[in-house]
């Protein structure tokens, strides 16, 4: 246990020093992330109706940025990270090291939590700008646990799935960029269910995610979700479990593939 | 140059289909995250009764700019690095090529994709919204784009060659993609930019054609002639400060050398 917590200690070291302070990419990536933010979120205003409260606006969009950011965190900082092992060399490392993932993903965690709440506070700043500040009011503390121990289940599971397809078939950046981008429209994480059309609803809730994201929007912004709540955790719940054990199994699959095949070169960032 | 250009272009498109599948899929997935975006924010039908159009018409037109301009820029700002970092650079700068037509011929071989991302994005949209009026309208929109992405070039080279005599221009380039897509008015119009908005963005030349563009789209009317003219003049202007900046940028590098890694 000491030396798991050394190597992460190590690890999360490295991390910070490199990626943030020494390689100035702290200010940079919140420019960045301020502007891309700016750029889709500036067209809202077309759609919005005169006279409309812009600070309820602002909430909802809040929100929707929320689960988005989480779902891209999961998607890049967990998922995509084995890539970027692969592309340094160090991944081999790892292996015959014999510690195995768990200390740099521990590791990694804090980062991943300090730079989702650097990207959100830069997204409410923005907001606040634009429209006016989100009112973030927690309506029910339970349900709101319940969504984020939901929403961060599911995500491990799919970031297992998704680091496991990475390691074994090199699936392109690109690609990547791509799922991250339609997973969460897909799964009902930008807008409440109850104001999608028909058919979006139906493919939202044959996926794990849209439980925990509606149970969330309940919590925050006090919209009902379209299942009853009790029936939203329970279904919720067992759907997410189900994925993170598949995400286990897939990936202890792939690396072991993965060590027999070997790792697959990958040219695209 | 162009053969060339074209031949890497295309067996890379050719070799990553995921890629350019990817590509494609890419004006329908901005277009679906903006409006859901909007849902969450107001409603369509203030769109609609705002300016007698369909939201979907207007976002898939800003999600096809957005790629178009992404897809013909990108490949003049971040080329320099790729050829820096893969060793290329020096072969390059040792070369007696005319520069300024190596750098005019990069993104000539990415048009054909915005055509094709024409064809496939705002094409069906138009058809499907408008009819037979809507293949004619799309098919201007989309020639309307391609020059846009054109008069472009220049002013893309003048910001790639000020952009890599910094360090850490990577990094920067992360920021003045966004910043060029805001100031263009891809998403948000120009002519609801606040005055200093407006002054910023009107020394880019496309940001003139996107104003034609979304004129025509969400009908509001304004003098064409005039914004094909700025477009045009600063297309004009940029040629020879495009090739100044590429060129001194490149006389840095063999002052102080080129990094290999």
């Amino acid at each position: 246990m000491l030396r798991l917590l050394r190597r992460a200690h190590a690890i999360f070291k490295a991390y910070l020093l490199a990626s943030l302070i020494r390689s100035r990419g702290l200010v940079y990536a919140l420019l960045g992330f301020g502007l891309w933010m700016i750029l889709i979120v500036a067209p809202i205003s077309l759609f919005a109706e005169e006279g409309v409260d812009t600070s309820t606006i602002a909430s909802r969009v809040f929100v929707g940025i929320v689960l988005f950011y989480y779902f891209s965190f999961a998607t890049w900082e967990w998922g995509a990270e084995l890539r970027w092992m692969i592309m340094r060399g160090i991944l081999e490392y790892y292996i015959a090291s014999g510690s195995g993932f768990i200390p740099h993903y521990l590791a990694i965690l804090p980062v991943t939590l300090m730079w989702l709440a650097i990207a959100l506070s830069i997204s409410y700043a923005l907001l606040s700008i634009l429209w006016s500040p989100p009112v973030i009011v927690v309506y029910d503390y339970l349900t709101l646990i319940a969504g984020f121990t939901m929403y961060t289940t599911g995500l491990l599971g799919y970031a297992l799935i998704l680091g496991g397809s990475m390691i074994t078939t090199g699936a392109a950046g690109f690609f990547v960029e791509v799922l991250s981008f339609i997973l969460p429209i897909a799964t009902g994480g930008l807008f409440p269910l109850r104001y999608m059309p028909e058919l979006l609803r139906s493919i939202a809730l044959a996926t794990p995610f849209s439980y925990p994201a509606e149970l969330i929007r309940h919590a925050l912004l006090g919209i009902e979700p379209v299942l009853q709540l009790e029936e939203a955790m329970v279904i919720g719940a067992t759907y997410n479990i189900t994925l993170l054990l598949a995400g286990i199994l897939l990936f202890k699959h792939q690396l072991k593939k993965a060590l027999r095949e070997g790792f697959p070169s990958i040219s695209l960032w | 140059m162009l053969r060339a250009e074209f031949k890497l272009e295309y067996n890379d498109v050719f070799r990553r289909k995921s890629v350019f599948i990817s590509m494609l899929l890419y004006p329908y997935i901005f277009t679906a995250f903006t409006l859901l975006l909007a849902y969450a924010g107001g409603s369509p039908r203030v769109f609609e009764e705002r300016f007698g159009v369909n939201p979907v018409i207007y976002l898939m037109t800003a999600s096809y700019t957005l790629m178009s301009m992404l897809v013909s820029v990108d490949v003049l700002l971040w080329r320099p690095l790729f050829d820096e970092e893969n060793g290329t650079l020096i072969y390059i700068i040792a070369s007696p090529v005319n520069r300024l037509k190596y750098y005019l011929a990069l993104p000539f071989p990415r048009y054909v994709e915005v055509l094709i991302l024409g064809a496939t994005s705002a094409l069906p949209v138009y058809i499907y919204f408008y009819g037979l009026e809507g293949l004619v309208l799309g098919l201007l929109i989309i020639s309307l784009i391609a020059l846009g992405s054109i008069l472009m070039i220049p002013f893309a080279i003048f910001i790639a060659g000020l952009v890599h005599r910094v360090g850490e221009s990577w990094r920067l380039l992360n920021i003045v993609r966004p910043v060029l897509m805001i100031l263009i008015g891809v998403y948000y119009p120009r002519f609801y930019m606040p005055l200093v908005g407006r002054i910023v963005s009107g020394i880019i030349p496309s940001a003139h054609i996107v104003e034609v563009i979304q004129t025509i789209v969400l009908n509001v009317n304004t003098d064409f002639y005039h914004l094909f003219a700025i477009a045009i003049a600063l297309f004009i202007l940029y040629v020879p400060i495009g090739r100044w900046s590429i060129t001194s940028w490149e006389w840095k590098k063999v002052r102080e050398g080129v990094k290999i890694t």
